[in-house]
């Protein structure tokens, strides 16, 4: 989508009315300027934007986002207290700190024994919230299974199948650990998910910090992950860089939406297809190429086809396992 | 137990809607400055048909029509203001999205007040949201989307501005970059969210 100079000149403006500063030649051409009406048309989406956006405060995206600024700030406002000491890298003893709590925890397991183990399950295209005893939520998505086992000094549970996203209830004394194939996530108060994928799974932290790390001892200390981060890890326990949190997808499928930003159709699909017992499927691979946008209402299934349809010239044909998408006439790859 | 409220006349167009909301009795009185009702009338008269453009965009036409008046009367009584355009034309269109905002709470507690048959609660809920707000939920999504799509600097400054209240010139000090820079980054953001907004509607 290409700007237009109006838009542009008008979002100049609205900028400038708000740096404090406005001298008398400003207020001349400004007011020639704002006579236009097309030009008024354009500030009022720029003063429209700017007032719905308020709105938003609470919201649980800008929550996070606004935790990475305010983060910003304090730490520039730290740094500014004792320049020598530089405040953006996690100190070493905090990761030892981390993981020796860790390990005091295990320790602790082990020696109290096991407690009663409790199992939550969601079939496909179902979603469940689970409100556990420690006061935390935990939020299950299509087709997942977790094990909750809630000890007076570790809270461990396992993720089996699926994904979930993990509201935390502050308690420093009892970690709380969730345990996928062979890494294992550690926070105290905070919010994240966890997405079993193909080889592996994705850590995402909304609110808060977490430690990833492999559950095995001999293992890589494990990294920290705060909010508005993200890691991978594969089935044997090794994760990667850090990356951003998939913000916008978790708080969609939340909210019961499939968001799609430009995906790959294939990527959308094999999304989409978590939720659905008759998959969708594509009669020539090479139109999973096609890039896909939109917001859908899980198990909205017509919708969903309707904007492949108009969108993407692709026509549906229904059968009783499953939906398979064609080009239309004269949109064949 | 008497109340020490009004109740608010309604216009006669809005006679099937007494809304029975009460409020503290009359305002403050508009005060006796000449020179600010001349500003105040001056700069209404150059933004009305833009504020009630802008105002069709959230609440329906006819409420538009009342809320530009309204609008204009809080400005009267408002006393003082800065006297640049842009920036006083800002506190004129906050003003009126205050008020709209509301009206639609209002008119939220008046219609869940009422009986209403199912088959309209339908589309009350669909037009209200759940959270008495202006923004619709798309148009929530939009938004949050644009936001979260901004370069990370140019959201930061975005968000710092909006919701920390940070002047240009803190923004600058805190990202270590000039205040002109910071500007330019609020209006590439502004820019964003407004075409995002082109969408919602």
């Amino acid at each position: 989508m290409n700007a237009r100079p109006d838009d542009i000149r008008a979002a100049d403006w609205f900028a400038a009315a708000r740096s404090g500063d406005s001298g008398e030649g400003d207020e001349q051409s400004w007011l020639k300027w704002i006579a236009d009406t097309d030009h008024q048309r354009a500030y009022e989406s720029c003063e429209l934007a700017w007032e719905l956006s308020a709105e938003l405060r609470s919201s649980p995206t800008l929550t996070v986002l606004l935790a990475g600024a305010d983060a910003l700030v304090s730490q520039q406002r730290a740094a500014k207290r004792s320049p020598a000491r530089p405040q953006w890298r996690l100190p070493v003893w905090q990761v030892g700190l981390a993981a020796s709590v860790i390990a005091v925890g295990i320790v602790a397991w082990q020696f109290f024994g096991r407690p009663a183990t409790t199992e939550y399950t969601t079939g496909v295209g179902e979603q469940r919230t689970v409100a556990l005893a420690d006061g935390s939520t935990v939020f299950l998505n299509t087709d997942s299974v977790i094990r909750v086992a809630l000890g007076s000094h570790l809270r461990h549970i396992e993720l089996a199948r699926g994904e979930a996203l993990f509201s935390v209830s502050h308690d420093p004394s009892r970690p709380f650990e969730v345990h996928a194939l062979k890494g294992v996530t550690t926070a105290v108060g905070t919010q994240f998910d966890i997405e079993l994928i193909q080889g592996g799974a994705a850590v995402s932290v909304l609110e808060g910090t977490v430690t990833v790390g492999a559950s095995s001892a001999t293992a890589l200390p494990a990294v920290a992950v705060s909010a508005g981060s993200g890691v991978g890890y594969t089935q044997e326990g090794a994760v990667s860089e850090l990356r951003p949190a998939e913000v916008n997808r978790i708080q969609g499928w939340r909210s019961q939406r499939i968001v799609f930003n430009d995906l790959p159709l294939e990527t959308a699909l094999a999304e989409y297809n978590r939720y659905t017992h008759t998959p969708i499927v594509l009669s020539n691979p090479a139109l999973g190429s096609r890039h896909i946008n939109g917001v859908f209402h899980i198990g909205d299934e017509a919708a969903f086809l309707s904007a492949l349809d108009q969108g993407l010239h692709l026509k549906a044909t229904r059968g009783s396992t499953q939906t398979v998408l064609e080009p239309q006439a004269g949109f064949e790859p | 137990m008497k109340h020490e409220t009004t109740q608010v006349s309604a216009s006669p167009a809005d006679a099937s809607y007494p809304l029975d909301v009460s409020v503290p009795v009359a305002a403050e009185p508009i005060p006796d400055d000449p020179s600010h009702r001349a500003y105040v009338t001056t700069l209404f008269n150059r933004h009305r048909v833009s504020l009630q453009r802008y105002l069709m965009r959230l609440v329906p036409a006819d409420d538009a029509a009342e809320l530009v008046q309204e609008s204009y009367y809080r400005l009267l009584r408002h006393g003082e203001m800065v006297r640049v355009d842009a920036m006083a034309r800002s506190f004129l269109f906050q003003t009126a999205t205050n008020l709209a905002r509301d009206h639609h709470r209002r008119r939220a507690t008046h219609r869940a007040a009422q009986h209403v048959p199912i088959e309209n609660e339908e589309i009350v809920e669909d037009h209200l949201g759940p959270d008495e707000q202006l923004a619709g939920e798309q148009t929530r999504l939009l938004l949050e989307r644009a936001i979260a799509d901004l370069p990370h600097d140019t959201r930061t400054v975005f968000l710092l501005h909006r919701f920390r209240d940070l002047t240009y010139p803190q923004i600058a000090e805190v990202m270590s970059l000039s205040a002109r820079t910071v500007a330019r980054k609020m209006a590439e953001a502004i820019e964003h969210l407004s075409a995002a907004m082109s969408e919602a509607t």
